[in-house]
């Protein structure tokens, strides 16, 4: 069984033969075709993993229905980054905004960063996955610093300092739920490993547990931007390349929550309620802080980076709630939000390149001028502000018929007046892009794989919006029912 | 060696690496600021043999020497080398003064304690004491981090939240699995080049390394 092992070479090796490519033309061709290769792969292990709830267990790694969930997620993702960067990086090249080198020095950094967020979800031990999120920490901190101009070097700067410390307090909580589980546990090798650390949940010290689940909660929380340890994230996605924007927002967000959310199923087990009022928490703090910024930010990256902390403000909110429905819905959320948040920094991307500006109020006429990229937009923006028919519609419908069915009707009216709030924020700035008249010689920019992602998201998301597999909405139920500690 | 006397060495070690993390706040110059950082990790190692001969795990062994010979040596070296080639002044460039400094540190540790109490109960004795150190000595390296201007100080406060983990970690349950402190004794080693190597990056853009001169990304 190399399954596995398969799984994270493949990013590895594209970018190995990224950086001794003989030919500068061919490496992001490379890059895309081992993105399809590897994307396969992860489907074909992963697939079976989701659908029929197998894990795939043995040496180090530890792969179920949650992880596969997460790395198929990954996978697409950074398949549709590669299919963008490409053109991107060659309109920056014609403006030579980029020399060779740095070219293929991306295309290294982004192949390895793929490969260490995928393995961060095979990982069988607590302590494991800590090492590997530092480690897209060090790695995604050159791509956030890529032009190496005055902001960009601030905000990898801010990046590396902020989730480093915020991470090392997750570390602190990781030792105290090892010093609690090795009594209890016995064998000192795998006492930090979720399926012994699930068993051995009900023993473990619950005042221990608590403090432990406090720092988790924080270190990791910082890397998956909730309030108020959100601030290196605006900088770091409105600085990086925007193809590395969009994966920052949809797959490296998620890293961080998927280990909180591993953390929750044993705090949990041990404490229960204790977790779900701190996710609730730092959840409704993150919609309210990005509610304010997305209505007063005017830079169209920041306001996207802002809408990542509301999603994943919400996501936690469904997390905290704490019923079946709210979890369900969370996952779902989880892939609404990764398949649409792409669509929005792509087209920031579009604008960016032919505008030469990040501002909002500066960018008019797109209607005319550049008729797919506002196309496109106007669909992104519907999408990520919950409108029918896409999928995070569904997501947010769901979430909110699970607080109904708890009974919570004050945190729906505070959700959904933030929401409104949301909405009102992104309608605000963008559709004035659409209309009015501009002296710019702008146009959309041509090349068929810096379409060719657009079409396939748009597709994904109107399709989850509408009709939901059956044997997909079995798999979520089934990794619901492994938060709840049943059989995984 | 009776459990009185290990006991006792480790609350020395715990408490030298307290005292030096305090003598780090106070510090103005940058030289000694990293032979203080050497003299910490020195404690750390001290602290990892005493574990070692004690309880007689083999891992802990690979970890003391491991320290003494990155933390002690390497790392120091590096920080000293990166000094030198951005040729920065020598001062410390506090945002906070010395004296304040220090008494946001009494405060901290004061908390430190506080924060631990409930986890008395279930812990040994000799954890007891250490964890409250430990705690304090992270939250000093904390401060250090955010109350220092020069993007090196802030590596060095890094460093010092780390050991004050390891020391937490060493002491309440004798280390985590070797892999685990294998990969974050590296992963600390490999953010302490990547921050010297931004600090230079820094000083080439700002002309300077005072990380108060980025203050340009806001909404």
């Amino acid at each position: 069984m190399i399954d596995v092992e398969l799984v994270i070479l493949m990013p590895v090796v594209a970018a190995v033969l990224c950086g001794i490519a003989p030919r500068e033309r061919a490496i992001s061709w490379i890059s895309i075709a081992m993105a399809v290769v590897g994307t396969a792969v992860t489907f074909w292990t992963c697939g079976p993993v989701f659908l029929d709830g197998t894990v795939i267990e043995y040496s180090l790694w530890y792969v179920d229905g949650m992880s596969a969930f997460f790395m198929m997620i990954t996978s697409t993702v950074a398949l549709m980054v590669s299919l963008y960067s490409r053109n991107y990086l060659g309109h920056e090249r014609e403006e030579k905004a980029l020399d060779a080198v740095s070219e293929k020095v991306y295309y290294v950094y982004l192949n390895l960063f793929v490969a260490v967020m995928l393995s961060v979800y095979t990982m069988s031990s607590l302590g494991l996955v800590w090492i590997v999120i530092e480690i897209t920490t060090l790695i995604s901190t050159f791509l956030v610093g890529f032009y190496r101009d005055e902001k960009s070097t601030e905000a990898s700067w801010k990046y590396l300092i902020i989730c480093s410390v915020g991470i090392t307090l997750a570390l602190i909580g990781i030792s105290l739920v090892y010093a609690s589980a090795v009594g209890v546990v016995g064998d000192e090798t795998s006492a930090l490993d979720w399926k012994v650390l699930m068993a051995a949940a009900p023993f473990l010290d619950p005042a221990i547990l608590k403090t432990a689940m406090v720092l988790v909660v924080i270190g990791f929380g910082t890397k998956a931007g909730f309030a108020p340890m959100h601030t290196w994230l605006p900088d770091a996605h409105s600085q990086a390349p925007t193809p590395v924007s969009a994966l920052l927002s949809a797959t490296l967000l998620n890293c961080a929550l998927y280990s909180i959310l591993r953390f929750y199923t044993i705090s949990e087990i041990a404490i229960p309620g204790f977790a779900s009022t701190l996710m609730l928490l730092f959840g409704f703090m993150s919609l309210f802080v990005a509610s304010m910024f997305i209505l007063n930010s005017m830079d169209i990256k920041r306001t996207l980076a802002y809408s990542s902390i509301e999603h994943i403000g919400l996501i936690t909110i469904g997390f905290g709630i704490g019923t079946e429905t709210s979890i369900y819905a969370a996952l779902f959320m989880v892939m609404a939000h990764s398949l649409t948040k792409p669509i929005l920094f792509f087209c920031a991307g579009n604008i960016m390149q032919q505008y030469g500006t990040k501002d909002m109020s500066l960018v008019r006429g797109m209607g005319k001028k550049m008729p797919f990229t506002a196309t496109m937009l106007s669909i992104g923006t519907l999408a990520i502000v919950g409108m029918p028919p896409f999928a995070v519609f569904m997501g947010e419908f769901t979430l909110f018929y699970a607080m109904v069915d708890s009974g919570l009707w004050m945190l729906l009216a505070l959700a959904v007046t933030l929401i409104i709030v949301i909405f009102a924020g992104f309608a605000l700035h963008i559709y004035p892009m659409f209309t009015g008249e501009t002296d710019k010689d702008v146009h959309d920019p041509r090349g068929f794989t810096r379409h060719l992602p657009f079409v396939i998201l748009t597709a994904g998301i109107v399709f989850f919006g509408l009709f939901m597999p059956e044997q997909m909405s079995n798999a979520i139920e089934g990794i619901v029912h492994g938060v709840f500690g049943g059989a995984l | 060696m009776d459990a009185t006397l290990y006991e006792n060495l480790i609350d020395i070690c715990s408490i030298v690496m307290l005292l030096i993390s305090v003598m780090a706040i106070a510090s103005t110059r940058m030289g000694k600021l990293v032979q203080l950082f050497a003299l910490h990790s020195l404690a750390l190692s001290a602290l990892a043999f005493i574990v070692a001969w004690y309880t007689g795990n083999n891992h802990i062994y690979i970890m003391f020497a491991l320290t003494l010979v990155l933390k002690v040596y390497v790392i120091p070296k590096f920080l000293e080398y990166t000094m030198d080639k951005i040729s920065i002044e020598r001062e410390v460039e506090p945002v906070i003064g010395i004296p304040g400094s220090l008494l946001i540190c009494a405060i901290m540790m004061m908390i430190a304690y506080l924060v631990t109490e409930p986890m008395l109960d279930s812990l040994s004795t000799l954890g007891r004491n250490c964890l409250a150190i430990s705690l304090s000595v992270v939250f000093i390296g904390m401060f250090m981090m955010s109350a220092r201007r020069k993007a090196l100080t802030e590596s060095i406060g890094l460093l010092l939240v780390e050991n004050g983990l390891f020391l937490g970690a060493m002491t309440i349950s004798h280390g985590m699995p070797l892999i685990v402190e294998f990969g974050v004794f590296f992963d600390v080693i490999i953010a302490v080049v990547i921050i010297g190597i931004f600090a230079y990056r820094i000083n080439r853009t700002f002309k300077s390394i005072d990380v108060s001169n980025m203050r340009r990304l806001k909404d």
